[in-house]
């Protein structure tokens, strides 16, 4: 008896040991871990999983580790906060946090545009917008008829202040129903999604993959994409973009961060090595046929740019989105 | 669908599947028996391994993990009174008093059988019922899962011990703490205080460890030495499970099953929840409702049916409509897309045989937990044997690694103190600390729900009873709460007229 008891300490106490190598998750001084602050089974960390999955096929020098840690602003805050320049770590940041919650709700932001050094954008997602099948919408002349005689517009997104949130104020805003407009947000995209097609709400707003599955068995139609033009492949090509009619709209892009102050040529690498898994004919695939997404790479300046757009579109809606 | 089985089965029937299953099985069971580290964290700390290989054995692999975690949550609420996972909360209210009694093998067996037989009745729901199943559960809407949160929220009354008063206050004490975090209606924050890591709201997991995990060391602390060894020796311990009970568990596990499974279709609710369902109805069907609390046979077989009954059940909407039923599954929905498969009715028709593969997967899983949880019971039984002075250490170092696990900082460890001491001030009260788990697990539910239906409809409460569902939850919450009611009245009246002695 003795023995054996004496046999389960000595396993617990492995087991033990190995829940804390699991938990604290030492790697090797090479491994990158890439930090998406965002919901594990999210678009951005998704890709995250997959560029780290084919890290090793591209570089000796450097393995990708991609983790999700949900918490949006307090994840980037306490990762800035533990991580120094060169520390092999890199982090998501999109412009939820960098325009959104940077404009709505700077204090809840321990960090600025300055605490990072741009290495990567991976994708970028034109987001859409459905309808409820039964309102017969299927293009942006159905949806202005629509709005001009609507007293209540209603528009399922994912979170009460998220990028969906914003493209749907931009368009309701500029097409003059903004006061009509109530958005209601859901749980997750799936959520929203759903939610649209019993008619709990008249539109959602969501990412193309999203919203593929509601659309094929016929609970909504989808109205238009927040692009410049129209869609040009996939299952939902040649709808029409809000660009087209002066709307405006942003796609969906998450920039991957080093710690400012990180060497330009360790950057340059990392860069180099996830430009060479986006240019793999299996990913492009991937990436445009299961995600419906497009392979974006950026420049800082791109980065910018898109960060000061959403900015702008930002200040001028904020009323809608967050009444005062 | 019979065209795909006998291609599904070849898919599925090869040593590799099995193997995969085989290692996601004992993992999932091994470290969802450690309070704190719960299945999800499990799965995505595993998920990575998934990369490399195909979608079947992938996606076999996972499944092991999730059903396996299910059963494994139990083993530390039976043994140490502490749920590994916080849907194993409800098993433990009598899976613990039975293990005290002796019969902790009888105990684990029981949670064993249970979670078996509950797990290959979600299984073939998912395969038989799937397409129509989901299409039902795609009707329930923000006004209909409040609804499910009121009647969850009757349970509060069956798990309040002596005082439903105590119960109730512990229940608005939970509820005030869900609140803790972004509003989820405007994502202002409440009740922060500044601290940005309670942003995100308190993790469930962490708040158990501190609940019941730590405050049970700590009231170990407060015991004179003798009385803290357990004769075991003298317990005779065989885990015999007599007729009689194998009877009375009967109706239970059917039933959790059932409950489970209509939780599980449910998107949103869990394993969590269906438990506490499943225990709150046994207890009201039950003959011997007085056993409840206090090592009922009844009460882990209701808990653990439903429990893992969830994990077919939450795998509907996701394989049907691409919905995730619950966080869990939704982390599987990475290794299937990661594999280029996109879930939805469409993929039944382009790839049949894949999916009917998982689905007939699910079942094995459960067969191969059965058979490892038939190994593993006799040796999980003996950590009651290890001597305080060794056990007690162990347990508080997993609890302190699992509470750091969840997000990796050293906050969650903090948070678990904090709830430590609350609940050994509430233990001092004489307050049950379950009512507040429930407060946990339904406050952001119910308050989501609530205040969307009210966005959705301008205010009018007439959305609460706009469908048939609404209607037919608001028949089961009059039902539970007259249940409730005609209790307490026999109660009353047992106190008043006690039976003469002869």
């Amino acid at each position: 008896m003795k023995k054996s008891i004496r046999r389960l300490c000595l396993v617990l106490a492995l087991v033990m040991v190995m829940s804390f190598a699991t938990a604290t998750s030492a790697f090797a001084a090479d491994t990158w871990t890439v930090t998406c602050p965002w919901a594990p089974d999210g678009v951005a960390s998704l890709v995250s999983q997959k560029a780290a999955s084919l890290s090793t096929e591209y570089s000796k020098d450097i393995t990708l580790v991609a983790e999700a840690i949900k918490g949006d602003a307090a994840t980037v805050n306490t990762w800035v906060l533990d991580n120094e320049a060169n520390d092999p770590s890199l982090v998501f940041v999109g412009e939820g946090l960098l325009s959104i919650t940077a404009t709505m709700d700077p204090a809840k932001l321990q960090f600025g545009y300055e605490d990072f050094v741009f290495v990567e954008n991976l994708y970028s997602s034109v987001f859409v917008l459905s309808a409820d099948a039964k309102l017969e919408i299927n293009n942006i002349e159905d949806l202005q008829a629509y709005v001009a005689d609507a007293e209540e517009i209603t528009v399922a997104t994912n979170g009460a202040t998220g990028s969906e949130a914003f493209l749907a104020a931009a368009l309701f805003g500029s097409m003059g129903a903004g006061d009509a407009l109530k958005l209601v947000p859901y749980q997750s995209a799936a959520e929203a999604a759903q939610a649209v097609s019993r008619g709990e709400t008249d539109f959602a707003v969501s990412h193309q993959s999203q919203i593929l599955e509601t659309y094929n068995q016929g609970g909504v139609t989808v109205v238009c994409a927040f692009d410049e033009g129209a869609i040009e492949n996939g299952p939902f090509a040649g709808i029409e973009g809000v660009g087209q009619y002066g709307y405006p709209y942003f796609r969906n892009r998450c920039f991957i961060m080093a710690r400012a102050g990180t060497d330009e040529e360790t950057v340059a690498a990392l860069k180099e090595l996830y430009d060479d898994i986006l240019a793999d004919e299996e990913v492009v695939e991937w990436l445009h046929d299961t995600m419906l997404l497009e392979v974006d790479t950026m420049t800082v300046e791109d980065v910018e740019a898109h960060v000061e757009n959403v900015t702008n579109i930002v200040n001028e809606y904020i009323d809608i989105v967050q009444p005062a | 669908m019979l065209q795909h089985i006998i291609p599904a089965s070849g898919l599925l029937f090869t040593l590799q599947n099995i193997l995969w299953i085989n290692i996601g099985v004992f993992i999932g069971a091994v470290f969802a028996a450690i309070p704190g580290l719960t299945v999800i964290l499990c799965v995505i700390l595993f998920l990575p391994v998934t990369y490399s290989m195909s979608a079947i054995p992938g996606m076999m692999f996972l499944l092991g993990i999730y059903c396996a975690g299910g059963y494994g949550g139990s083993v530390s609420a039976i043994l140490i009174n502490t749920p590994g996972t916080p849907h194993a909360a409800a098993t433990m209210l009598d899976g613990h008093p039975l293990s005290k009694a002796g019969r902790t093998k009888a105990a684990l067996k029981i949670a064993l059988y249970a979670s078996t037989f509950g797990g290959i009745f979600s299984a073939l729901a998912l395969l038989f019922l799937g397409p129509q199943v989901a299409k039902l559960a795609a009707q329930l809407g923000t006004p209909e899962c409040f609804m499910v949160c009121v009647f969850g929220l009757t349970i509060i009354a069956g798990v309040s011990g002596k005082s439903m008063v105590r119960g109730i206050i512990a229940a608005c004490l939970g509820l005030l703490i869900s609140c803790i975090g972004s509003d989820p209606m405007t994502s202002y924050d409440r009740f922060t205080f500044g601290v940005n890591r309670l942003y995100l709201g308190l993790d469930l997991a962490v708040c158990l460890i501190g609940l019941f995990a730590l405050v049970e060391i700590v009231s170990r602390a407060e015991q004179k030495p003798n009385e803290l060894h357990m004769d075991t020796k003298k317990m005779h311990d065989n885990g015999a499970i007599t007729k009689e009970e194998y009877k009375r568990l009967a109706r239970p596990t059917i039933m959790g099953s059932l409950i489970g499974v209509l939780v599980g279709i449910i998107p949103g609710t869990g394993a969590s929840e269906a438990s506490w369902f499943s225990y709150s109805q046994a207890k009201s069907m039950s003959k011997h409702p007085e056993e409840f609390g206090h090592g009922s046979v009844e009460g882990v077989a209701a808990a653990e049916s439903a429990n893992n009954a969830v994990t077919g059940a939450t795998l509907i909407p996701l394989l049907t409509l691409g919905i995730p039923g619950d966080g869990t599954v939704a982390i599987m929905l990475s290794a299937l897309m990661i594999n280029g498969l996109n879930p939805g009715l469409s993929l039944f028709t382009t790839q049949g045989d894949i999916m009917y593969a998982i689905m007939l997967g699910l079942i094995l899983v459960n067969i191969f937990m059965l058979l490892q949880g038939k190994i593993l019971t006799p040796i999980f039984a003996k950590v009651v044997s290890i001597p305080q002075e060794i056990l007690t250490p162990i347990i508080v170092i997993f609890c302190f690694a699992g509470a750091y696990s969840v997000n990796k900082n050293y906050f969650d460890v903090c948070v678990a103190l904090v709830f430590c001491v609350l609940a050994w001030i509430l233990r001092k009260l004489d307050m049950p600390p379950v009512p507040i788990l429930l407060g946990l697990v339904l406050g952001k539910m119910t308050e989501t729900n609530f205040r969307r239906a009210l966005l959705i409809s301008n205010g009018s409460p007439k959305i609460f009873v706009s469908s048939v569902y609404c209607w037919i939850f608001i028949g089961l919450i009059v039902l539970a709460v007259g249940t409730i009611l005609r209790g307490k009245i026999k109660d009353r009246k047992a106190k008043a007229d006690p039976p003469k002695e002869e």
